[in-house]
């Protein structure tokens, strides 16, 4: 039994040396991002005793309409963590992935945000948090995880008041205002919003647009942004708010009807009402192009709740949406393979979503930083090992490999690569369902100044 | 002298038109007359056509109020059931997932659609009545409101398992782009169709309820139920009735929002329960006439937010009329009309 044992942890080494050394030399992104750190773990495993269990947490809406962002979602963050497991864990953890659900009825819910994140909170042995989604629960988290100085990364959160001192975010992390707990990959929404209104003005060619928001933190924000954005650059704009639980959008179209909108841009989430409304809008015979942020970009057709399944993918056709993340990154096809394959015997979420890459990315950050932790300091307990890891990832001068490429944050715990890629519906992909097909990226880093101030 | 002839003139004329109590009904007509001028006809469509939606659930409150006063918590998911339910008869049973083009066939499929939905909903109304309410018919009154709130869980949850929670596509059997010409107005005929059958379904129910002998019994227990049980009434029966019809009606109406929205979520019920308790207290919680006005009064003012671009206070304005209403009208619109109640 020992020998097996021991057999199987140097079979497990070699695997790990043998991964690093491909990694190295060749471009293979996802096996090399994952185990970025491995060459200094390969000898760790010869000594890895096993030290137990250290637990990675995700919070993400993961059922009801809701499951077509987090589930896709939460199998990037996954795959991190198994590809991890199973080259050995990390200096003798084993790390194991806590995923909670906060979709009620279908629909990310704050409260349900805030008590799961007081769960992770209180568990010694939760060194990360992966996510969340939507950002008004990362509004009510974000409180409780920089109290305890838990790390908490969002794949996909873009509203700017999160993060940024000048948008509000001092309020959020109040208890210790100058230790940045929460770290995101996505862009802002002072970058996403006024991005689409950039595309929709100069590519789409669209002047008069309908901007309508679902009165949330994220999508009223993101459509003031574009607002502002697209009306600076000498648009027009019918502005409409419809609460988050609106079903019939039919009065406030036959009203834009009057006004001739040449385009249609939706603030918000497709659980708040976004498929619905582009159903009407094309019900009431207006063909004319339908864009918005990442809340409308959520799967394909056959995608349980998605806005192509919701409209119909005729109806879906001439749809544009941004996500805040970069769409085409070097490694993108050996990490959707890496995905498919992992995930193959799931029924409906097998194929990688416009955040799987980033919560991968995500947990990358995290296990690296704890691996950074455990490397400076062994004997670490759970509280310095939480602490660790948090002061790690946060510092400015740190970059890590990630599948995106590499991924630093600044001093408010912005990524300092914002990406914005943009999809378009091809109703006639995947077999006829429809699909969002990426069409072009723009990286904001290096006039993020420019593109991230809106009013000069 | 001159005084004393206008004096007699003037009774004769307020108390004709007090008699027929025509004051609510022509308040509610100048309104939607100012109201269609303000939005224009476009807007004045889509109004009638939610507020069909709204008044066919409305129905199904006041009727139950009116006959044992209960609030009954549970029909606005009563009425989801019935999307449901009319879900999965056109695509499981009828095989349908798109609109018919052959008008025959397509009045045959709904017809059965319609046929399939009400009675089983019909059904399910009396079963929920048969086994929530009848047994807490002498507790106090708290305890059946609780109760209408379980039973209002107990069929989210099950459509929640049946069907999934996410948002669910229902066949729309009327192409929903299709569209004709009304007295120079362009109306989809799928609104033609959820107006009409509305106000079809509501003229029958009210002839049923004035003209046939169970309508009578159904009046009486509504006035007095022990004096209608001395008299003959069978008060378990009609109690039933009533609950069938309310609940069929809830039925049409889920019917009417497939057809309508192409849509739905097990989530559904809340909102539209909220909504059409509203209308039945707006119209004078009882009456059936108010009921249907108040459903037509909420689907105009939230229409009127969205024509104006103040969609967001949709909600809020209904409140506000909701209360202007309750202060010149205690009773609601028509609640006078069962004032006599004890």
């Amino acid at each position: 039994m020992k020998n097996a044992k021991i057999g199987a942890l140097v079979a497990g080494a070699v695997i790990v040396l043998a991964a690093c050394s491909s990694g190295g030399s060749t471009a293979a992104p996802t096996t090399a991002a994952s185990t970025g750190t491995g060459a200094s773990a390969a000898p760790a495993g010869s000594t890895a005793a096993s030290k137990g269990e250290l637990k990675l947490g995700v919070t993400l809406p993961l059922s009801g309409g809701a499951a077509a962002d987090g589930q896709p979602t939460l199998k990037g963050a996954q795959l991190a963590v198994d590809q991890i497991n199973t080259a050995g864990g990390i200096d003798g953890y084993t790390i194991k992935l806590v995923p909670l659900d906060h979709a009620v009825n279908g629909k990310y819910n704050e409260q349900q945000g805030a008590q799961d994140m007081q769960t992770f909170v209180s568990d010694p042995a939760v060194i990360g948090v992966v996510g969340p989604y939507n950002s008004a629960v990362a509004k009510v988290q974000i409180p409780i995880s920089n109290a305890a100085g838990l790390l908490q990364c969002s794949p996909a959160n873009t509203n700017e008041s999160l993060t940024k001192p000048e948008f509000g975010a001092l309020d959020y992390r109040k208890t210790n205002p100058t230790k940045i707990n929460y770290i995101r990959v996505a862009a802002t929404d002072d970058i996403q919003g006024p991005a689409m209104a950039t595309y929709a003005y100069n590519t789409l060619g669209l002047k008069n647009m309908l901007v309508v928001d679902d009165v949330t933190t994220f999508g009223k924000g993101v459509a003031d942004n574009f607002q502002k954005k697209f009306e600076a650059l000498g648009g027009t704009v019918i502005r409409v708010g419809a609460g988050a639980d609106t079903t019939d959008f039919n009065s406030i179209i036959t009203d834009a009807k009057t006004k001739n909108p040449d385009g249609v841009y939706y603030g918000g989430v497709v659980t708040s009402g976004g498929g619905l409304l582009l159903k009407q809008l094309r019900q009431q015979g207006l063909t004319i192009p339908f864009t918005g942020p990442d809340g409308i970009v959520n799967g394909a057709g056959d995608a349980k709740g998605s806005l192509i399944q919701i409209a119909g993918a005729q109806a879906a056709d001439n749809s544009y949406g941004t996500v805040a993340a970069i769409g085409d990154f070097p490694g993108k096809a050996d990490f959707e393979k890496a995905f498919a394959d992992h995930f193959a015997s799931d029924a409906d979420f097998k194929v990688a979503g416009a955040y799987s890459g980033p919560a991968y990315a995500c947990a990358t950050v995290i296990l690296d930083s704890l691996k950074a932790t455990l490397d400076a300091n062994p004997t670490a307990d759970q509280a310095a090992i939480r602490e660790g890891v948090r002061a790690y990832a946060s510092d400015p001068s740190h970059t890590f490999k990630t599948v995106l490429g590499d991924e630093s944050f600044d001093k408010n715990g912005d990524t300092t690569q914002p990406f914005i890629s943009f999809y378009k519906v091809d109703p006639t992909a995947k077999g006829g369902v429809g699909d969002w097909v990426f069409k072009e990226q723009q990286n904001f880093s290096a006039n993020a100044p420019a593109a991230a101030s809106p009013s000069p | 002298m001159t005084t004393s002839t206008l004096r007699r003139e003037q009774p004769a004329f307020v108390e004709t038109f007090q008699r027929l109590r025509l004051g609510p009904y022509l308040f509610v007509l100048g309104v939607a007359i100012i109201d269609f001028l303000v939005i224009g006809p476009a807007q004045f469509v889509n109004g009638l056509t939610i507020g069909a939606i709204y008044a066919l659930v409305a129905i199904g409150y006041t009727m139950v109020y009116g006959i044992i006063e209960l609030i009954n918590f549970a029909h606005g998911d009563v009425f989801m059931v019935g999307a449901f339910t009319s879900m999965y008869v056109l695509t499981n049973v009828l095989g349908q997932d798109g609109p018919i083009k052959d008008p025959p066939v397509l009045a045959a499929v709904l017809f059965v659609d319609f046929a399939i939905t009400m009675i089983l909903l019909g059904i399910l109304g009396t079963v929920i009545e048969r086994f929530a309410y009848r047994p807490l018919r002498h507790a106090p009154r708290l305890a059946p409101l609780i109760t209408a709130i379980g039973v209002s869980f107990i069929l989210q949850n099950t459509i929640q398992i049946l069907f999934g929670p996410s948002p669910v596509n229902t066949p729309q059997l009327i192409s929903p782009t299709a569209r004709v010409n009304v007295f120079g107005l362009d109306v989809g005929v799928v609104n033609i169709f959820t107006i009409v059958v509305s106000v079809s379904l509501m003229i029958a129910l009210q002839l049923f309820v004035s003209r046939t002998r169970i309508g009578r019994a159904m009046r009486s227990t509504a006035m007095d139920r022990e004096a209608a049980q001395l008299m003959g009434v069978d008060i378990n029966r009609t109690i039933a009735i009533t609950f069938f019809i309310g609940s069929a009606l809830a039925g049409a109406a889920g019917v009417v929002q497939g057809l309508y929205f192409g849509n739905i979520q097990f989530t559904l019920g809340f909102q539209a329960g909220l909504k059409a308790f509203t209308a039945a207290v707006l119209g004078g919680i009882g009456n059936i006439t108010g009921a249907a006005l108040g459903g037509f009064i909420i689907g105009f003012v939230e229409v009127t937010a969205g024509a104006k671009g103040v969609f967001v206070w949709g909600q809020a304005a209904v409140f506000v009329v909701l209360i202007l209403t309750l202060l010149f009208r205690p009773a609601g619109l028509l609640g006078q009309q069962i004032g006599e109640r004890a």
